[in-house]
This record gives C-alpha cells, sequence and structure tokens, in this order.
C-alpha cells in the first residue's frame, strides 16, 4: 500500500512547510501522525505497530491531515507569501551588496535585511533550536 | 536487527533541513542514530544535496533499507545507481 512515490522528497519538503504554518490547527493526533512521518520519516508500518493500530488506518490519517493542511494553504496563502517574501528579501540583500558602495550604509541596510527575516520565522542558518519542544 | 535509513528533519521553524541517518528501527524518535551519511536542504536554490557516498553504498551493502524519500534523494545523488551496478558485478 505504501505508494512509490518518485517525488517523495518534494512531498516530504511542502508537508512538513505546511506544517511549520498550520499545525496548531490539527488534532493533537494528527500532529503526532504526521510528526512521525514526516520529520522522522517513519513508515507506515512503524506508525502502526508504536500506536496499534493498522497501516490503512495511519494512511487514512496522513492523507487526512494533509488534506487539511492543503485547505488552509488553499484559503490563506500564508506559505505561498512567505515563499514570495523571503525570494524578495534574497533579491534585496543581492541588490544592495551590488549597489550601496559604503560600508557603513550597506552594514546596516544588511542588519535590517537580517532582522526582517528574524522577524518573518527564518534566520539565515537555521540551527536546531525550534523543534526540541516537539521531542518530549 | 533491522537498520533503516531515513531522514531526520532539523533546521528553524518554516526552514526545514534535513540529516541522513542511519538507525535501528527500533530506536524511535529519540534522536539517536548510528551514523549520519549526508544533509539535505530543500530551502537553498537549488536544493543542496550532500552525501557521503562511501558510507551510504557501505550501508545499502549490508542491507540497510531506505525509506522512499532517502530513496528519492539517493536516486538524485546517482549512490543509487552506483549501489545497483556494484550488485550486478558480483
Amino acid at each position: 500500500m505504501k505508494e512509490h512515490t518518485p517525488d517523495a522528497l518534494a512531498r516530504t519538503t511542502r508537508v512538513n512547510l505546511l506544517f511549520d504554518f498550520y499545525e496548531s490547527l490539527l488534532t493533537d493526533k494528527q500532529r503526532t501522525i504526521l510528526t512521525y512521518y514526516y520529520h522522522d520519516d517513519f513508515s507506515l508500518g512503524e506508525i502502526a505497530s508504536e500506536f496499534g493500530i493498522s497501516r490503512q488506518a495511519v494512511y487514512d490519517n496522513i492523507k487526512r491531515a494533509e488534506a487539511i493542511l492543503e485547505s488552509y494553504e488553499e484559503k490563506l496563502a500564508l506559505l505561498a507569501k512567505h515563499e514570495r517574501l523571503m525570494e524578495m528579501t534574497d533579491k534585496l540583500e543581492r541588490d544592495v551588496k551590488a549597489i550601496v558602495t559604503n560600508e557603513w550604509d550597506k552594514q546596516s541596510i544588511i542588519d535590517a535585511i537580517e532582522q526582517f527575516r528574524a522577524a518573518e520565522g527564518t534566520a539565515r542558518e537555521g540551527g536546531e533550536s525550534s523543534w526540541q519542544h516537539l521531542k518530549a | 536487527m533491522a537498520v533503516r535509513i531515513r531522514l531526520k528533519r532539523m533546521g528553524a521553524h518554516k526552514a526545514p533541513f534535513y540529516r541522513v541517518v542511519v538507525s535501528d528501527s527500533r530506536s524511535p524518535r529519540d534522536g539517536r542514530f548510528i551514523e549520519e551519511i549526508g544533509t539535505y536542504n530543500p530551502v537553498a536554490q537549488p536544493a543542496q544535496v550532500s552525501i557521503d557516498e562511501e558510507k551510504a553504498l557501505k550501508w545499502l551493502q549490508t542491507g540497510a533499507q531506505a525509506s522512499d524519500t532517502v530513496r528519492d534523494l539517493l536516486s538524485k545523488a546517482g549512490v543509487l545507481k552506483k549501489f545497483h551496478e556494484l550488485k550486478q558485478q558480483k
């Protein structure tokens, strides 16, 4: 039943990003199962035996939770907006580096861009910090 | 003991980053793993993949099972092809 997906990676990346935005709108059970499947890359069978439910139940749960995430994205587009903002910010940074010649000005603009990124929730060199709370 | 190769999500909120790790199928989500054999950053443009080919091949040859996502990654990195070629030679 585990569908063989040539684009399993793309799927994982997308769901994990959607999960970052809309996680709090899912039930605890949906969050737990998605975390096992997409954060920790467990197979359906492994999750099934971990929770004592059938593989089919795990699969249905995952598909339902994914559909819910996608429906939020369709209505709110937070991820699409975030990606657009990040693209524009990167472009802005490149342009500033290329165009602004005064080092002092350049640095203060780049600092401001960094602050903007931090406010958007994406630090530049992603550490390992923010997922600790989920490991409990 | 079944050995699996999986992705492990790391990275900041809204900026996923993955490690490719080898772990025992029965040491679940406590973060312990046997060895890290690579990383994957899908947020970078273009996405960055780094795989320690030698280690990956060693684990595949000893029968470690890669998850769908890892298989996808290994095939993109050309490691799976090498693995099959090595198998043919035997």
